[in-house]
């Protein structure tokens, strides 16, 4: 069972605040998710990101504010709701005394799977994630990563439609960080929606849309690369020049909306569309005598990219600090 | 017809979630073979060592008698003993009171008797004479011995010093009734009626009849409490439960299914455990096995309610080991394992009955021993006790028919 074309989008948050004994976990929550694609819940940890999945999975209340998941309140959801989606939480939870199959079976029975049908799913599902060979050994016996990728096979086994995914990545070497967003896309390849929450900020690459969340709030929401744009003001040009050259040279040159000095011979230069103004910038240096060795588009990390979002947030909120204060008193200041 | 289609749907769908958690649980504990053949082999093992050193025969209280100077008793130790046969042993008799005290006081006796210095004679001015009894014993148990031994000493006592005044009297009646008085022996006149005593249980008393199935209730107990407490706690701190909450699983499913999958090993301990006591112990099974069966199911039922209630009240599988302990302990001293649970006050005893063990104890002993249960209101007090905490857990914890609570959110985070 694959997504069924919708014509809205499948998780809806709104205005949405949860607070834990006076302590506001999340503040004014707001974000869609549309069909078929992966939306990464991104932050630091206490950020308030597996609060949020709880809450789009029902399994926890919120204290104001507005859910849709598959255009239902996930606190009152249908049995039909729930046999779309699947969750895979943060904690390791299965059954360290079953097999790998086992617990995939046990998982598949939760959704009313008959027993023939199962053994073709269980199947399948180890298949994805590549656990067809080690299907006979017990949990307890399956190293972490392997571990977690039986959780991800329990959440596909009956095919949901909405997957919300908890950390899947938390704890695992690089490389099997790769594989499992692989087997990630492969899902949203096969038109499934995604909402996968990590605490590490360059896997953002991985998604189609990122939401960056920090204490609770809503910092950004977009593509990665549209991030990138917020960020910098537009996407970036890497330029080094055969001999020393100055920003002012290709300052004037339309579209450019910044250029900085990172060497004698090295720009950066920030340009509202990095494919229109790449032949310009060349013209340019061209009819200044400067030879081009090598322009490339600049991807910043996305270390770099939360690190100043974090950051311009911050100073935002200080600004509105300071104004919603007033202005000083007079005399106050060396009284 | 799509409705009925609908709902056979819906019946198949909640079959196998139920199946699921069956086979799940099952699953777990045969995976742990050292588990399973404690839980086979313990029960068994415990009632044959209780068989084995536990000879039911109490040994006597070691006892001084006290005769006065002036006293016209016997001085023979053989005398005494034979005044309550297996209850005294008899270290000395003597007239050295004060050093009898002591050695009551030091722990070397457990009885003192001091018996009349001129008995006969006071009986015969129509004055009672006063024996005295001391022990110095702080286990109940052998103070309502002491009390008993006492109580037959005394009695044997008395019908010694009326069998001494009627000979007497019988000496002295003998020149005006005639030589036929002297014909009555003394001893016919002092205790001129006998007792002949029966039990009438269809199985005489044995220490290892009568605990058998006490112990076993108290394991199958233990068993049902101990498992499904640790099994909800170790999914609820794991993050399962939400997982059940996320699927479409109800709380009936899945409680129906955890009941269902101890029912099953609760039957199959019992099995062999049975199978063991009654094949190599050779504890009597007078009544039927399909009752036997019924009352171990009962007890299992009202057992995985307490192990259900402990587990919504334990925030650690360490601490619900420790409650699942504490109910083995209270199950232990008020049950009527140990005690008749009539010996408590009456505030006491509903706490008693509260407990599925009493009642699974007294069921089985009563099926076992005397081949029917005698009290019915037992079973039906079993099946009560598991349709309320049944109940009380599925209130407290709503699978997917109800919204998380504030408690379950506070667990998660902590």
């Amino acid at each position: 069972m694959t997504a069924s074309p919708t014509s809205g989008p499948i998780v809806e948050v709104r205005n949405v605040t949860r607070a834990f004994d006076e302590r506001t976990v999340i503040d004014d929550l707001s974000f869609d998710v549309e069909p078929g694609i992966i939306l990464g819940l991104i932050g630091p940890s206490g950020s308030g990101k597996t609060t949020t999945v709880r809450m789009l999975t029902g399994t926890l209340g919120r204290t104001s504010g507005e859910i849709r998941v598959l255009g239902e309140d996930p606190i009152r959801f249908s049995r039909r709701a729930r046999g779309r989606i699947a969750y895979m939480p943060q904690l390791f939870s299965l059954y360290e005394d079953l097999s790998a199959q086992e617990n995939v079976g046990f998982v598949a029975a939760l959704y009313g799977i008959g027993p023939f049908k199962r053994r073709r799913l269980i199947r399948r599902a180890l298949e994805v994630v590549d656990l067809t060979d080690a299907r006979h050994r017990l949990a307890r016996d399956l190293s972490g990563g392997m571990q977690r990728r039986l959780e991800l096979a329990c959440a596909l086994v009956h095919s949901p439609d909405v997957l919300f995914i908890d950390e899947p990545t938390a704890g695992i070497d690089p490389m099997l960080r790769q594989s499992i967003w692989d087997e990630l896309r492969t899902l949203r390849n096969d038109g499934r929606t995604l909402l996968v929450t990590t605490q590490y900020v360059s896997e953002a690459e991985y998604c189609d849309r990122v939401a960056l969340i920090a204490d609770g709030e809503l910092v950004a929401l977009d593509t990665p690369d549209e991030l990138r744009k917020l960020v910098f003001g537009g996407e970036m040009l890497e330029v080094t020049t055969e001999r020393a050259v100055d920003a002012d040279v290709i300052g004037g040159v339309p579209g450019i909306t910044d250029v900085r000095q990172a060497g004698a011979r090295q720009l950066f230069v920030t340009t509202e569309n990095a494919a229109t103004t790449t032949p310009l910038v060349i013209e340019a240096l061209r009819q200044a005598g400067i030879g081009v060795i090598g322009l490339e588009e600049h991807q910043p990390t996305f270390d770099e990219v939360f690190t100043q979002l974090v950051e311009q947030r911050r100073a935002t909120r200080d600004q509105e600090v300071v104004r919603s204060q007033g202005p000083e008193p007079v005399g106050a200041r060396g009284g | 017809m799509l409705e009925v289609g609908d709902l056979v749907q819906a019946i198949s769908h909640s079959i196998v979630r139920m199946a699921s958690f069956t086979g799940k649980e099952l699953r777990e504990v045969i995976r742990r073979p050292g588990v399973l053949l404690s839980l086979v082999l313990g029960p068994f093992l415990v009632m044959f060592l209780f068989g084995l050193g536990y000879s039911g025969f109490r040994a006597p209280f070691t006892t001084e008698i006290v005769v006065p100077t002036d006293s016209d008793f016997s001085r023979s130790v053989d005398d005494y003993e034979s005044l309550a046969p297996g209850r005294l042993n008899i270290t000395q008799v003597s007239d050295d009171r004060e050093g009898a005290e002591a050695r009551l006081q030091d722990g070397e006796l457990d009885l003192l008797v001091v018996v009349p210095a001129n008995s006969a004679a006071e009986l015969r001015e129509g004055r009672q004479t006063t024996i005295r009894v001391a022990w110095n014993q702080v286990d109940p148990v052998y103070d309502q011995l002491a009390i008993l031994a006492t109580q037959i000493l005394v009695s044997s006592l008395n019908a010694e010093i009326i069998e001494q005044a009627v000979a007497t009297g019988i000496t002295l009646a003998e020149g005006e009734l005639g030589p036929e008085v002297s014909s009555i022996p003394p001893g016919v006149i002092a205790r001129p009626t006998t007792a002949e005593t029966e039990n009438v249980a269809p199985t005489p008393p044995a220490v290892l009849n009568f605990f058998g199935p006490a112990v076993f209730a108290l394991v199958i107990q233990h068993l049902a409490i101990t498992l499904t407490a640790l099994s909800m706690v170790r999914e609820r701190l794991s993050g399962q439960m939400d997982r059940f909450r996320v699927a479409p699983v109800t709380s009936m499913e899945l409680l129906v299914g955890k009941y269902i999958a101890y029912a099953v090993l609760s039957l199959a301990v019992s099995a062999i455990v049975g199978v063991l006591l009654v094949g190599v112990l050779g504890i009597p099974l007078l009544g039927s096995i399909g009752m036997f069966v019924g009352i171990v199911m009962l007890l299992t039922f009202a057992s995985l309610g307490f192990g259900l209630l402990i587990s919504l009240i334990a925030d650690s599988e360490r601490q619900a080991v420790q409650l699942s302990m504490l109910m083995l302990l209270a199950s232990v001293f008020f049950s009527g394992f140990v005690l008749p649970v009539t010996d408590f006050a009456q505030w006491m005893q509903y706490i008693a009955y509260a407990l599925p063990v009493t009642h699974g104890i007294s069921a089985l002993q009563d099926l076992m021993l005397r081949g029917r249960v005698l009290d019915t209101w037992m079973l039906i007090a079993l099946f009560g006790i598991g349709v309320v905490l049944y109940v009380a857990r599925s209130c407290g914890y709503g699978v997917s028919s109800e919204p998380p609570t504030d408690r379950l959110s506070a667990e998660i985070r902590s």
